[in-house]
């Protein structure tokens, strides 16, 4: 941090300027890298929507701009959930479809008509520039060193973790959400410096962007509070945290509530009263300051232990009354398993199934982060050093977001915009020491100390060891050019690796897979779309297609046809019913498809190519959500040998064998093989000799590698027979007259 | 030229409008052509109504009830006959997949004949049971004809069947006395919905094979009225099956004889009972047809500007939740040879189910007007207070009536952003709309007062 020393040499106007351009330049630049390191998969493949959630989001784009947005506003969707519908418009994150609608009229009014479907592909990408920007300038809030914010913004643009969720054609809520998360908290920490209600008014603004944008506005829902919470504890209370916070919750609490999906959630579900608290604690606060200027001392002590007792049991009490009747939602599952893993995987198996939502493995620390998780630690022990109201914001930034990186996969996203903050702190230190020509004079004693430094030293009484500033100085040139050439090695292999962890496990789109050929050309496997296209060309316009959930949005968007579950898992009763018809006999899954009118069953077999993703492996969780609604009709432990394992093969259960998913992914398969050499290679088994039968359903269609099988639900009987008998006379078993009635005569009633 | 395109189209129409409401081709089976004359009555009356016969031996090369995939008859009359095998023309296979294409087929048996196969195998596949022994026959001591059966006691004399149940029409009545001879007595099963009898054995008949030498029998195979002399199976897809347990009362010998029943002299209505049975057999009977069906919102009668033909919009495919919905359906019933109004038998009612997985309303439908050859059913009811993607079903499934299965699709949807009344319509809100303006109010006159009231100096600057 010798910023402020070189500054003084360069205070020239000219040079102010130059820099100034140069800044703009390189941010510009590094906006560049961030956009074009994310079109690897759009180069690689093609412009397309990528995976699960994003087919819904593209598909709800397409009917804002098509329909216009008070009818998306009021859409009811009739093409998901069958029969029950989704009151779209109300249970959605509006912000990202509105970006990009307005974004595709903005184009259209500069007569530049774009194909909806190419923002969709490229608006993260993107908002990924703009992060970088965000981060910048959060950054320079921190520190006075701009160049630590370039760092920052660099590393924003470029680092796996956010890139994860980003890259071209992952038309999801975080492509905006990310950039609204580090916008708030720039604006949040400006707010906070300044005491301006502007700036708080602004923070409520995005803040209720960001809501409208992504559940996750939840954290910020709880950092703010925190961070002035903790600042209060501190002995930091200040009308300038007064103003910007209490501007700040009323806005934004009112901003929040705009949104239909979330309604009056802020002043009842448990996960926003702690900023409902840290306002009512403010203004306590507020009053105990003022009454201390008018009171003597004594007096104040008193008053203020009665306070504190009473509104403690009061605000307590109130809040157990509250919860206990119910006016207060209790914490919503997804939450409980933030604080205890293994809560999901007992008691709601619908969250526990995703894989996103499991707990992160350590090795993924390092894939998303590379070197910036050994900085990271350094950046923020940097902000303890000097703890200023904004810096006591990275540090529980840090503290939070680590811990919830570590509970969910998914939750990393959140973590790698602090990480990217205090690395590039720790990192334009060093090159800010090391790349200083000057060499210091012993008296010198401000060189590589900062100015937050100095204003913390003020603030802090005098007995802290870290506030107390060390002498540093370089010397010899030698240890310059070898920490100097360190720190380049490192950013080039930071640079390596970001681009290597991009192109290799975040660009594939997961609709259309890639595989390499024995003489090492690309080779695609499109059964995906394959299948889909395949419905929505040869089956009627309203046929109900019946698959387990995860590829709902993908057959609503691509196939176009009605489906009876989506990701959007806002019913688990309808999921575990479909879990049900899987995991059952064909006598008990037939009436409810029936009931549920269902046209047509997918399901997702990897076994020719082994393709590990399939419904085969994910049979457990159908199972297991079934099971959560029906217990007594669904068991897991049927689908389990006597020893335990789960196994397709000749060893199989016969619950498993007689199971409609078994019979569905396995149906025909041995006619591929000879006799008695089908292999499953997904589970390495060789499958019984006799593939299974079907009776109430018939295949309609096998993709090219067989990884997508539909099956038509047939009629019932025309002569009211049950299938399994009317298909057993097709094939010539005709019934045996019972020669010898058996126990009494049965008799017609009419 | 013209004058022949003219009789082309006059032959073409009169082909398509035969009298039965499915069409006119007719197969016999017959295997002894000999035999063709027994029938002639029967087969008179037949091409009378317009159908037009073809009449083939079981052996014959030609036979197939299929040509190019589809049906190459209408319907088919299969006759007993010496041989016990129809041949693989008439497996019981193919004469359910000539049900399946919606073919009509009436079997006769007789004891005096074996049955074939697959007639055993396709009436056990629908669930109507036949004695397994040959030449069981039904008997009654109390009901026969005097005059023919005076020892053997197997010719029964029974009067037209009366309706099955209260509310079902009864498409078989006449007047005068059947004569049923030596017939075969079927069962039916209890399971299935789709079967029917149309002429029961009275109460006092039993099933008896002659060849028994007991004196007793011990273990009949069915007594009583359980014991069909004619029964009958509709399929989903309204296909027609009928079974008559005797072929010889369609035989000319049987159509107008004299009997006697307890020393009363009378004549038999075989010829009235076999065009009953057949008339409904190949659908000129019991066919009942959907026409126009349309659904739509009732806006009120203001709305409606005082014409009636200002109906809103037909058959919307989508609602909202607690509107007002009007619903109708025209059916109309082939009677012989035109479209009749269609009018349910007295107590019975053709119902709509508005469901979503279960139906959330069921409503009787109730006529309210009648053209030259339908009746209009309709009925009005509000949408539930659930959306969701629901069906208008009529689902309507009566013995002997070709079934009604007509279902719309529509969409409930939740009411609309601006479709809540305003919040000063509510007066519960008035305390919270008070509060906002209050509040406001109060804001402006804070700021008032506290600009009014600044100080002076400029040195009093709150401290940051």
């Amino acid at each position: 941090m010798a910023a402020p020393a070189s500054d003084t040499l360069l205070q020239q106007f000219t040079g102010r300027k130059t820099r100034g351009v140069l800044r703009f330049v390189i941010l510009g630049l590094i906006a560049g890298a961030a956009v074009s390191s994310r079109l690897f998969s759009v180069i690689r493949f093609e412009s397309i929507i990528h995976e699960f959630d994003p087919w819904f989001n593209f598909r709800a784009t397409k009917y804002l701009v098509q329909n216009g947005f008070y009818s998306f506003w009021d859409w009811f969707d009739d093409r998901t959930w069958h029969p029950l519908g989704r009151v779209t418009g109300g249970t959605l994150y509006p912000g990202l479809m509105v970006t990009s609608g307005v974004i595709y009229h903005a184009l259209r009014a500069l007569t530049l008509p774009v194909d909806i479907r190419n923002i969709c592909v490229l608006l993260a990408p993107g908002f990924s520039g703009l992060t970088a920007f965000a981060t910048y300038l959060l950054t320079s809030e921190m520190v006075a060193s701009p160049s630590a914010g370039l760092l920052a913004a660099a590393f924003m643009g470029i680092t796996p973790g956010y890139i994860s969720r980003s890259v071209a054609g992952s038309y999801d809520n975080e492509a905006i959400a990310i950039f609204l998360l580090v916008f708030t908290f720039f604006l949040w920490i400006k707010a906070v410096k300044n005491g301006s209600m502007f700036w708080g008014a602004l923070t409520a603004l995005f803040y209720g962007y960001m809501v409208s944008a992504w559940g996750g506005y939840v954290f910020i829902t709880n950092l703010l509070p925190l961070h002035a919470f903790v600042l209060i504890c501190m002995g930091r209370y200040s009308p300038r945290l007064y103003v910007s916070y209490t501007s700040w919750y009323a806005l934004g609490t009112l901003a929040s509530m705009q949104i239909p999906f979330v309604g009056f959630l802020p002043i009842r579900s448990s996960e926003h009263m702690s900023s409902l608290g840290v306002f009512g604690l403010i203004q306590i606060v507020g009053f105990v300051e003022y009454v201390r200027v008018q009171l003597p001392n004594k007096q104040f002590q008193t008053l203020l232990r009665a306070l504190v007792f009473v509104i403690f049991v009061v605000a307590f009490g109130g809040l157990v009354v509250l919860t206990v009747s119910g006016t207060i939602a209790p914490w919503s599952g997804r939450f409980y398993s933030l604080w205890d893993t293994a809560y999901a995987k007992i008691h709601i198996p619908i969250i526990a199934s995703v894989s996103e939502h499991q707990p992160t493995a350590w090795p993924a620390f390092f894939f998303d982060l590379s070197m910036m998780i050994w900085l990271f630690p350094a950046g923020v022990y940097m902000c303890f050093r000097s703890l200023t109201d904004e810096q006591v914001f990275i540090v529980i930034y840090s503290v939070l977001a680590s811990y919830f990186a570590g509970v969910m996969v998914r939750l990393m996203l959140t973590l790698t915009p602090i990480v990217c903050v205090a690395s590039a702190m720790a990192f334009s230190q060093i090159l800010d020491t090391y790349l200083d020509a000057k060499i210091p004079e012993q008296g010198a004693k401000e060189n590589g100390s900062s100015d937050p430094a100095k204003v913390a030293a003020a603030v802090l009484p005098d007995g802290l060891r870290s506030t107390r500033n060390p002498l540093v100085g370089i010397y010899s040139y030698a240890s310059r050019l070898t920490v100097i050439g360190a720190s380049t090695v490192y950013l080039m292999l930071f640079v390596l690796h970001c681009t290597w962890v991009t192109s290799n496990a975040y660009s594939s789109p997961s609709v259309v897979l890639a595989s390499r050929l024995p003489d090492g050309s690309q080779h695609i496997i499109d059964d995906y779309r394959e299948a889909y296209y395949w419905l929505r060309q040869n089956t009627p316009d309203n046929a109900k297609v019946m698959s387990w959930w995860d590829y709902g949005y993908q057959i609503g968007g691509m196939a176009d046809r009605p489906t009876l579950v989506d990701n959007n898992t806002w019913n688990n009763t309808h999921i575990a019913t479909v879990g049900k018809a899987m995991s059952s006999r064909e006598e008990v899954s037939y009436p409810i498809m029936r009931q549920h009118e269902v046209d047509y069953v997918l399901v997702v077999f990897g076994g020719l190519l082994g393709y590990s993703g399939d419904d085969i492996n994910k049979f457990l969780w159908m199972v297991r959500i079934a099971e959560g609604i029906w217990p007594e009709e669904v068991k897991e432990r049927n689908f389990f040998t006597q020893r335990g394992e789960y196994r397709v093969d000749e060893e199989a259960t016969p619950t498993m064998k007689n199971s409609l998913m078994y019979k569905m992914s396995y149906y025909n398969y041995n006619s591929l093989f000879p006799a008695g050499q089908a292999t499953d290679r997904v589970r390495g088994v060789r499958l019984p000799a006799e593939g299974p039968q079907l009776s109430t359903i018939e295949e309609a269609f096998t993709s090219e590698n067989w990884i997508i099988r539909i099956y038509k639900v047939k009629e019932p009987d025309n002569f009211g027979r049950d299938h399994q008998s009317a298909t057993a006379f097709d094939k010539g078993h005709k019934k045996k007259r019972a020669s010898k009635r058996k126990g009494p005569r049965v008799l017609r009633v009419e | 030229m013209r004058g022949l395109f003219s009789v082309l189209l006059l032959a073409l129409v009169s082909a398509v409008s035969a009298v039965s409401s499915t069409g006119g081709r007719l197969l016999v089976v017959l295997e002894e052509h000999s035999e063709r004359e027994k029938y002639g009555v029967f087969f008179g009356d037949l091409e009378a109504r317009g159908f037009h016969l073809t009449i083939e031996s079981p052996k014959s090369e030609s036979l197939s009830l299929f040509k190019h995939g589809e049906r190459a008859y209408d319907h088919t009359i299969l006759l007993p006959g010496k041989s016990k095998g129809l041949g693989p023309a008439l497996t019981a296979n193919t004469l359910l997949d000539f049900m399946k294409k919606e073919g009509n087929i009436l079997i006769a048996l007789s004891s005096d004949h074996a049955i074939p196969t697959s007639i055993h195998s396709t009436l056990l596949e629908l669930d109507i049971h036949i004695p397994s022994d040959k030449g069981a026959l039904v008997v009654d001591h109390f009901n026969h004809d005097s005059n023919k059966a005076a020892e053997k006691h197997d010719v029964l004399l029974l009067p037209f069947p009366q309706a099955l149940k209260p509310n079902v029409k009864n498409y078989f009545a006449g007047e005068g006395l059947i004569a049923v001879p030596q017939a075969v007595g079927q069962t039916l099963g209890n399971e299935s919905p789709l079967l029917a009898p149309i002429l029961r054995a009275p109460n006092t008949a039993y099933s008896y094979n002659p060849k028994d030498e007991a004196d007793i029998v011990e273990d009949p195979f069915a007594v009583g009225s359980q014991l069909n002399l004619v029964s009958a199976m509709q399929a989903h897809n309204s296909a027609r099956l009928t079974v008559v347990g005797s072929a010889e009362m369609l035989q000319n010998a049987w159509f107008a004889e004299k009997a006697t029943l307890a020393g009363k002299a009378v004549k038999t209505a075989n010829r009235d009972f076999a065009a009953r049975l057949t008339e409904w057999t190949f659908k000129e009977t019991g066919v009942v047809k959907v026409g126009k069906l349309i659904h739509y919102q009732d806006e009120g009668v203001s709305k409606k500007m005082n014409t009636s033909l200002a109906i809103p919009e037909h058959n919307p495919t989508i609602y909202r939740i607690k509107s007002d919905v009007n619903f109708q359906i025209e059916i109309s019933e082939y009677s012989q040879d035109r479209l009749a109004p269609f009018l349910p038998a007295p107590g019975d009612h053709v119902q709509l189910e508005f469901s979503m997985l279960s139906p959330f309303h069921r409503l009787n439908l109730s006529p309210i007007s009648q053209t030259a050859n339908s009746t209009i059913f309709g009925v009005s009811f509000k949408t539930p207070d659930q959306h969701g993607i629901f069906n208008f079903r009529v689902n309507y499934r009566r013995p002997f009536l070709t079934s009604i299965e007509e279902k719309r699709q529509v969409t409930v949807r939740h009411f609309a952003h601006d479709e809540w009344p305003r919040s000063w319509q509510i007066s519960g809100a008035w305390v919270w709309i008070g509060g906002i303006w209050v509040t406001v109010a109060g804001f402006v006159a804070f700021v008032a007062v506290w600009l009014y009231s600044a100080p002076t100096e400029k040195s009093v600057k709150k401290t940051q």
